[in-house]
């Protein structure tokens, strides 16, 4: 039986966007390795043609014209912007030695754009686990980012701005940004590559044992192609990591809760970000915008990500095309991995929900946006240069990336669109604020509509999955332990949970508490042979086991002692110990009446007894001798009167029995 | 078709007793039903169907009769007796005394079946129409032992006690009939209030009560012959009632909640005397009764005798202590069901107004009760509150019943109104997630209401109702900034956002002047709705269009002084702005929102139609296109909708442009060729329109303008068509009008309709054929000379094909039945007088190829046999099915099957089945 510390290192503040660091029985295990984009929202947007309006903006410099960051800095519509190629916010380095890190679980593609930072520059060695979906699509993103970067290179590269003083004198929320000195440009195709060389690929369900001490084991947790939730446990403790999960009918796998049951610790991360917008919802008002942009003439941009919710959207428009008259409406989706994600949606046929799966036998796409395809509604493009200038017609709805509106093709639709009111801008992502992300677009003559669609689990959700699996301990980020700032007095966007959950921020260091703490120990046959149990009580029986603990890899393992050596044998170096004939065992409980009873025939008469939370203490006044009565152990204390001792160690023995 | 069932009554009669199996398990209860019909039209069963007697005695005394039928023959007697003659035939037979008594049918060991207990309180209730019947239910207990082993003392109140015992029993449905029973002999048997009171009314019921059994209001006339059989039978269900309401264990609560429900019955129908001694004899238990758990039920007692005796300063006592009782719920019902009831008085209705709203009060946090925090009721509401079920359904019941209390004088209202309506403002609010601007005492309650669609559509509901209270139009704008969020909201449920439509129709109509809204929300409206009709769900896009059409209706003023308007104006660019969203819901893949739409466009149109405005090359081009949608469209409701559209356009159309002649005779022809039922309904409508008009226009120039109460579309009364006069200009008049129905195509959509295979179609068609024969065609048996020919000589194309061979049919039918009648009528018979082509006279058989017949309307409507068609039309489809005849023939049938089975055709049956 031994204590067993587990840490959990907390690398990332964002609660959707977490990177968290498990050391649990002398594993070290990253969880997620999610990269904080929205730094990207203080950078100038990167236009893929020259931008008159972009390229006039005004530099910064302080009022009392001490500090010039003319080059650096520019102004838009009272804000201040970074203009130079845009930087992320790294998980934390310096909390702890990232190159321990034994494994790295990843759950779904979005929390694991961090993964070359940490794999490619802090000494890992380790493996990176991932399902098939997570790391094909994972890569389209990744692939992506870097291509709409190295689209438009920026020599400049702003540094002066993060100087501390500096930043300190700027206004917000340039003044208010954390970190800004790890903030980094974005990595390499190259780096990319070697990254997810390191990922092995995993099934749902399927057990990886590491180092053979601890098992873990990915589970279906309904958010998005391949995303899973993570079980890691050893054979007396089980720690559960639920990262963006959901319960909606989509079109991934439906989540496995009961998995999740018996877990001594819960992670919880990935929550949705909009608790208050419920996705059917903002589907429907996705469509209705939509489709009222277009009746009364004018182009809908919808600013998303390559993968994901889009699946969704198509679908819905696939039923909702003909409804609203949309039929000779062309739909676009402009992204330099358009084709592959498309394409990829059609063959993880395993690991899509129950319906789209039987559509495979059938054999049908399991997507509709295959047959919107087929019949030229939906056209997709690499980017807008090539064909796509050629096949152009206006009304449109217009697919396209970075939702943080900063950089890729959504930056020529909102320079092109942005002055009519007719047009439609609608955010359907919900990681960055739409507000920040149309910044350096202002002013503004386009319709701006705010549909996030966040399919992951809400706060009424979840409260439900816990009370179903029941995990002793919840940790959660901090966020989620108290209402939105917004909306203070709703009570009901919290975790109310008995015991409170954990709270986590970035760089916290929580002990997380198990209760059970022991080890299993496998007995050889040949030793089990030898023993010989004695009841103790109806049902318990006991033996005496004297052997050699063999531990390795984790596992221990008791084996049976070599027969002592033969006199004529030389002694051998390494001797294994010689296991003398053990001691008889003592078990039962010392009565207290009877016991003082006792005492009192053998000439001890004055006892004091007092009480204590374990047993009693027996106070021999006239012998200044304390007798200690407890469940597990009795102890005499006796000072220089041995034979006292010993007659009452005597009178001890006789209510107890020998094994 | 009585005669026959009478001859087929005793085959019937022995069937059943002699046990045989029945075609269904309500067939008795058919039987009884047409027993009893028989027996309110005056048949006496007794003299006309003596068989029934002899079954009676035939089943009452055997030992081994099926308690179905046992029941029913209990029913039978009880009906056999309910006129005093048979009530005497019976008596005399000794039947009665035998089928009433209990013991004989517990010693039979049939009384524990609970349809013998039910037929026999059911029996009791048929026989107890007459003085004779009360006074043998007094006193057969006298007569005879109903149960051997109870003592005398026992039986001198006749067949009462048994049916007290019946109130309490096992089944739920013989208590409840007891009940029944127990209410209607005092209710029925009680003294009418002109012997007590009044000496004039006295003599009056006195003339009465010498003629017929009842009085007018149904009741039993006072007669000094049951003064004394009554008076026991109120003494002994008063007593009853009072040992009964008392508490205890489950058998007791049962007790009393039985009697509780027969005391609301008694207390909302007796007369004063006879009801302020019941309520006297039972009120002190009713005090004690208040203290359990019986709230529900003695709230109606107590309320009940608030209503007929609210200045008793008792039952004043037990209403102040229901309205004290310390469950939140049981509290909340109590003050809703007081003021539902529209009892009020100084001290109770501002109590209850406090109770309603006290919900409101804790979970909006407005704090206008003026009530300490630590204050008992509120303190145990609130609680209540925290609990989400019973929160929901406590704070519905407040919304709902909030509006009783905004009709309460203002001195009973412990706030004012306009604080009511921002406490509903805020729930609703509250509802969808908005909390900054509640207290956080109650956040468990609003947490509970967060996202409740009840709660918002009963929220909504107590808004709409609130609209017309005085100090609501201050709140309009408030009410209009809300409504809106709550249609741009897309969590919104589809019923929440039908009902939020309709809340704010309501209060634009109550706003009057669209020009106090800003301009902001009227363009954010105008937003939400064009959105809206673009929403994934039709049932929101179908409330957005209906919406739009019912703006389109409602009419505002701006002033007294102004003349109405549309509340459309309420929208920027008023009705041209909504049209081009109304006619882009035309293509609508919805049915129902398609029909919404032509139905929302008609009402937008309606102004204009009623100002005769010139039409525009747009609105002729719609009409093209709506006839299109009746030509095309796949769907039934959208057809519907366009026939109603041009019945809305002709009916309130000042004038009648050709457009409107064109299309109507247009729709006339598509919509009588339709295959929707109700397409053709409408198509009739239409139809009866014209048919109006020009009978109409008739009418008048035949009476000389005399008509003019009569508006030009109204349903016109029946003798205004009939051709009173006879005068050359009148017949020329008459031919004319007759020709134009013709060529508008009225006289052919008629025709069609009284073939169509659907019932209401043809019902409709030949109605208005009766209507047209009436008024236009003279009668043939009158010698009217020439003036009968002219307009005799209209005549109508009928086409050899579709319909029209069906009335050929017709006609073909009626003659050849007239020919074999009497051959002398040929020489009358229309077509060959009027020598109408060679078809007629082949037999007709030769009527199959292509081309047409011309016929004369009138000889063709008078040979129609219209009379006989309606009176056909007018019965249900399964008249035949349902008539005595066939319930007699099955009967036997099922019994002859089982008493002399043919096993071999059964068998063919069954392998038939398989």
């Amino acid at each position: 039986k031994k204590l067993i510390l587990v840490f959990l290192y907390c690398l990332s503040g964002h609660p959707t966007l977490p990177c968290n660091v498990l050391k649990f029985k002398s594993t070290t295990i990253m969880l997620d390795c999610a990269l904080d984009t929205t730094s990207v929202l203080n950078y100038l947007p990167l236009p893929l043609v020259h931008s008159p309006r972009l390229s006039k903006l005004p530099g910064w410099i302080s009022k009392d014209g001490t500090i010039n960051l003319e080059k650096e800095l520019k102004e838009c519509a009272g804000r201040l912007f970074v203009d130079s190629q845009p930087e992320f916010c790294l998980p934390e380095k310096e909390l702890l030695d990232l190159s321990t890190i034994d494994v790295i679980l990843i759950s779904n593609y979005h929390c694991m754009m961090a993964l070359p930072y940490i794999t490619e520059h802090t000494g890992f060695t380790g493996t990176v686990y991932a399902t098939e979906p997570t790391l094909q699509i994972g890569r389209l993103l990744m692939e992506e980012l870097v291509k709409f970067m190295e689209r438009v290179p920026k020599a400049q590269s702003a540094t002066c701005w993060k100087n501390k003083e500096i930043q300190r004198m700027l206004p917000g929320p340039l003044k208010d940004a954390v970190e800004v000195w790890t903030w980094k440009r974005c990595y390499s195709m190259q780096e990319v590559n070697s990254a997810l060389s390191k990922v092995q690929l995993v099934g749902y369900s399927q057990k990886v044992e590491l180092f053979g001490a601890v098992q873990i084991s990915p589970l279906s947790s309904g958010y998005s192609l391949g995303s899973s939730n993570w079980i890691i446990q050893s054979h007396h403790e089980k720690v559960s990591y639920v990262s963006g999960s959901s319960l909606l009918t989509t079109h991934p796998q439906p989540m496995d809760q009961s998995s999740l049951k018996n877990s001594d610790v819960l992670i919880l991360t990935g929550l949705t970000q909009m608790p208050t917008a419920n996705p059917d919802g903002m589907l429907g008002e996705f469509c209705s915008n939509l489709a009222m942009t277009i009746r009364a003439g004018g182009n809908v941009l919808v600013p998303c990500y390559s993968s994901g919710v889009i699946y969704d959207l198509l679908e819905c428009l696939y039923q909702f095309i003909d409804s609203a008259n949309l039929g000779t409406t062309p739909f676009y989706f402009i992204s330099p991995v358009a084709n592959s994600s498309l394409e990829f949606s059609q063959i993880f046929a395993e690991w899509l929900c129950h319906n789209k799966q039987t559509k495979v036998y059938l054999p049908e796409p399991p997507f509709p946006h295959a047959e919107l395809i087929q019949t030229n509604k939906l056209k997709h493009y690499p980017s807008i240069h090539g064909d796509f200038s050629s096949d152009f017609k206006q009304p449109c709805v217009v697919f396209t990336g970075h939702p943080s509106l900063r950089f890729g093709d959504v930056v020529h639709f909102m320079e092109l669109w942005g002055k009519s009111n007719l047009n439609t801008i609608i955010f359907t992502e919900p990681d960055f604020s739409y507000l920040d992300a149309l910044a350096p677009y202002q002013p503004l003559a386009m319709k701006c509509v705010y549909c996030p669609i966040d399919t992951r689990l809400n706060f009424h959700q979840v409260s439900k999955l816990l009370k179903e699996v029941q995990p002793l301990h919840v940790v959660c980020p901090d966020q989620y332990t108290q209402p939105p700032p917004s909306q203070s007095h709703r009570s009901d966007l919290m975790l109310e949970l008995q015991p409170p959950p954990m709270p986590y921020r970035r760089c916290s260091v929580l002990n997380l508490p198990f209760r059970r703490c022991y080890e299993r120990v496998y007995i050889l046959p040949e030793l089990a042979n030898s023993l010989v149990p004695s009841e103790l009580k109806p049902g318990v029986s006991v033996a005496n086991v004297s052997a050699i603990l063999h531990s390795k890899d984790n596992k221990h393992t008791l084996q049976v002692t070599p027969a002592p050596p033969s006199k004529k044998r030389k002694r051998v170096v390494e001797e294994p110990p010689v296991g003398g004939a053990p001691k008889p065992l003592l078990s039962g409980a010392v009565p207290l009446e009877p016991f003082l009873a006792t005492l009192q025939k053998h000439g001890i008469t004055e006892v004091k007894v007092e009480e204590t939370t374990d047993g009693h203490i027996l106070h021999l006044q006239a012998e200044d001798t304390l007798i200690q009565l407890e469940e597990d152990g009795t102890h005499i204390v006796c000072d220089n009167n041995e034979p006292l001792r010993t007659t009452i160690r005597d009178l001890v023995l006789r209510f107890l029995q020998k094994l | 078709m009585e005669g026959e069932c009478f001859t087929l009554l005793p085959r019937v009669c022995a069937v059943l007793a002699a046990g045989s199996s029945l075609p269904d398990d309500t067939s008795l209860e058919k039987l009884l039903d047409w027993f009893s019909e028989l027996t309110t039209a005056g048949v006496s069963l007794v003299k006309d169907c003596p068989c029934l007697l002899e079954f009676t005695s035939t089943v009452v005394n055997s030992a081994t009769s099926d308690p179905c039928i046992l029941s029913f023959t209990l029913k039978l007697v009880g009906l056999l007796a309910s006129s005093e003659d048979g009530f005497i035939v019976l008596q005399e037979s000794s039947v009665l005394d035998l089928v009433f008594n209990p013991g004989h049918w517990e010693k039979a060991g049939h009384w524990e079946d609970p349809c013998v207990r039910i037929g026999w309180i059911q029996g009791l209730r048929s026989l107890l129409q007459h003085t004779k019947a009360l006074c043998f239910f007094v006193q057969a207990g006298k007569q005879c032992k109903w149960r051997p082993h109870e003592s005398e003392e026992h039986l001198q109140h006749g067949l009462i006690e048994p049916l007290l015992q019946l109130q309490t029993d096992t089944s739920l449905f013989v208590a409840s009939a007891a009940s029944q029973i127990l209410a209607h002999i005092l209710i029925f048997y009680q003294p009418s209030p002109s012997l007590t009171h009044n000496s004039m009314e006295k003599n009056e019921a006195a003339d009465k009560s010498t003629n017929p059994s009842t009085t007018d209001d149904g009741r039993c006339p006072f007669k000094a012959e049951t003064d004394q059989s009554f008076t026991t039978v109120v003494m002994l269900i008063s007593e009853h009632l009072k040992n009964s309401l008392v508490s205890g264990g489950d058998a007791k609560l049962h007790h009393a909640q039985q009697s509780l429900r027969l005391l609301v019955l008694l207390l909302t129908r007796l007369r004063p005397p006879l009801r302020d001694s019941l309520l006297h004899a039972v009120t002190d238990a009713l005090e004690e009764l208040l203290m359990t758990d019986l709230t529900p039920p003695l709230m109606d007692v107590i309320l009940a005798a608030h209503s007929s005796s609210s200045s008793d300063v008792r039952i004043h006592r037990l209403v102040s202590s229901l309205l004290s009782t310390k469950k939140p719920t049981d509290l909340l019902h109590a003050a809703a069901a007081f003021l539902r009831r529209g009892l009020h008085d100084d001290v109770h209705t501002a109590q209850c107004a406090r109770a309603i709203l006290l919900p409101l009060h804790i979970v909006t946090g407005q704090l206008f009760l003026d009530m300490d925090p630590a204050d008992e009721d509120l303190c145990s509401m609130a609680a209540q509150l925290q609990n989400k079920s019973s929160c929901i359904s406590i704070i519905c019941t407040c919304l709902t019943n909030s509006p009783l209390i905004t009709v309460l004088d203002p001195s009973f209202l412990p706030c004012s109104l306009d604080v009511i309506i921002s406490s509903i403002l805020l729930m609703l609010r509250l509802c969808s997630g908005d909390t900054l601007s509640v207290s956080s005492g109650c956040s468990g309650a609003v947490r509970n209401v967060i996202g409740s669609s009840k709660v918002k559509k009963c929220a909504l509901e107590a808004l709409m109702s609130v609209s017309s209270s005085p100090g609501a139009k201050a709140e309009v704008i408030k009410v209009f900034t809300l409504l809106l969020k709550y249609l741009d909201d897309p969590d919104s449920d589809p019923t929440v956002f039908h009902k939020s439509y309709q809340v704010l129709v309501r209060w634009i109509s109550v706003c009057r002047d669209p020009s106090s809204i800003p301009d902001q929300l009227k363009q954010d409206l105008l937003g939400v709705v064009r959105k809206r009709v673009c929403d994934v769900r039709w049932e929101v896009r179908d409330s957005t269009v209906e919406f739009l059409g019912r703006l389109a209706a409602v009419k505002v003023h701006h002033t007294t002084d102004t003349e109405a308007q549309s509340a459309c104006e309420v929208l920027p660019g008023g009705s041209s702005s909504i049209t081009p969203v109304l006619e882009e819901a035309l293509l609508d893949p919805e049915s129902y929102v398609r029909a919404s739409a032509i139905s929302a466009l008609a009402q937008t149109q309606a102004p204009g139609w009623q100002q005769g405005a010139a039409l525009t090359q747009e609105r002729s081009e719609f009409v093209v296109r709506l006839l299109d949608v009746l030509s095309e469209d796949t769907e039934g409701f959208p057809r519907r909708a366009v026939v109603q559209y041009f019945i809305s356009w002709f009916s309130s159309s000042a004038s009648r442009s050709s457009l409107l002649r064109r299309s109507v005779r247009s729709v006339l022809s598509r919509g009588s060729a339709d295959l929707d039922w109700e397409v053709k309904v409408h198509t009739l409508e239409l139809a009866k329109l014209l048919l109006d008009e020009a009978l109409s226009a008739h009418s008048s120039s035949t009476k000389e303008l005399g008509a003019q109460c009569v508006h030009p579309y109204a349903v016109i009364p029946q003798p205004v068509y009939t051709p009173h006069t006879h005068t050359e200009n009148g017949e020329e008049d008459t031919a004319a009008l007759l020709e134009t129905l013709v060529e508008e195509g009225v006289v052919s959509v008629l025709l069609s309709g009284l073939v169509d295979c659907d019932r209401p179609v043809a019902l409709k068609a030949c109605r208005l054929l009766i209507v047209l024969r009436e008024a236009l065609c003279p009668p043939s048996h009158t010698d009217l000379g020439t003036d009968r020919e002219t307009v005799a000589k209209v005549s109508f194309l009928l086409p050899k094909s579709g319909w029209a061979l069906e009335i050929i049919k017709i006609l073909k039918t009626k003659n050849k039945a007239e020919e074999e009648n009497a051959a002398t009528l040929r020489s009358s018979n229309c077509i060959d007088e009027l020598k109408l082509g060679e078809g007629y006279n082949k037999g007709w058989d030769g009527v199959s190829g292509a081309g047409c017949e011309r016929m004369s309307v009138c000889e063709l409507l008078s040979n129609l046999g219209l009379d006989e068609r309606v009176k056909i039309l007018n019965q249900s489809s399964d008249h035949v099915q349902n008539s005595p005849l066939s319930l007699l023939q099955d009967i036997l049938s099922a019994g002859g099957a089982h008493t002399q089975p043919n096993t071999q055709l059964m068998q063919e049956v069954i392998v038939d089945c398989y």
